[in-house]
């Protein structure tokens, strides 16, 4: 079969969009279930490792989109359209704070698979949350930034 | 203890990649030869912060779980009130100088 498909520009972005969906709905998940006092158990477990998969996954994707498309196709359309500032400031910042989600989250899963018991004695429950609350609302802030980026792209044609 | 020791190594490695990723990232910027090094090392120079940033994490994150000591509650919750505020100082730094540089002040 050839996958061959998978390269082509939307289905690039699409896949890159999709898996950081899945990543922040899953980190969300992780952070209603650590709000409501549940550690240690499949689901929440799960939620970490969907999440990680997903933040992992879309930054190989993006990531390659990135290194092979964006940088001859899509923005000298930014900088020379109406908001070439998106690319300066919003896309350069976005691509340098994606580093920064596979290694919180990954955290953030450890966390997932400590007992309840283990929380407890630790103190961590607080330190769940805000980690698990601080990697969803990351996910969000860099897909706003996309969706700028993506815009000023729109604009630039 | 293992679980816990885990945590704390990966949180501060995870500090160690984002001081590490903001550092060569801006210093890249100000220093364009560093940044055409980047570029050679891997073919893009997103491509080799983003090499560099995984290694530095689990090389770090191996290196404290095998060489740190016995880890306290207090210890690994200081570590993950570090990795919090280092990541949104990272975001802030990152966002912050990007903007300066777009108006020219850096």
């Amino acid at each position: 079969m050839d996958f061959s498909f998978l390269t082509y520009k939307p289905v690039l972005v699409g896949l890159h969009l999709g898996f950081a969906i899945v990543g922040i709905d899953a980190f969300l998940w992780l952070a209603g279930e650590f709000l409501a006092g549940t550690f240690g158990k499949l689901r929440v477990k799960t939620a970490a490792v969907i999440g990680v998969l997903g933040f992992a996954l879309s930054w190989l994707v993006g990531g390659y989109y990135y290194v092979v498309y964006y940088g001859k196709l899509v923005k000298p359309v930014i900088k020379a359209g109406v908001a070439p500032w998106s690319h300066a400031i919003f896309m350069e910042t976005k691509e340098h704070i994606f580093l920064f989600v596979v290694p919180l989250a990954v955290t953030a899963l450890l966390l997932a698979f400590l007992k309840k018991e283990e929380i407890k004695e630790y103190n961590l429950s607080g330190l769940a949350k805000t980690l698990a609350i601080l990697v969803a609302l990351l996910g969000l802030l860099i897909g706003a930034m996309g969706y700028m980026v993506s815009a000023a792209a729109r604009w630039g044609q | 203890m293992g679980k816990v020791k885990l945590i704390y190594s990966s949180a501060v490695a995870a500090i160690v990649s984002i001081t590490f990723t903001v550092a060569i990232t801006i210093c890249g910027e100000l220093f364009i030869p560093l940044k055409n090094w980047l570029t050679d090392f891997s073919g893009h120079h997103w491509t080799s912060k983003s090499i560099f940033s995984v290694l530095i994490y689990f090389a770090a994150w191996g290196l404290l779980y095998f060489y740190s000591g016995s880890v306290s509650a207090k210890t690994v919750r200081k570590s993950l009130i570090s990795l919090v505020v280092f990541s949104v100082a990272g975001i802030l730094a990152i966002l912050l100088f990007f903007t300066a540089h777009y108006f020219t002040i850096f």
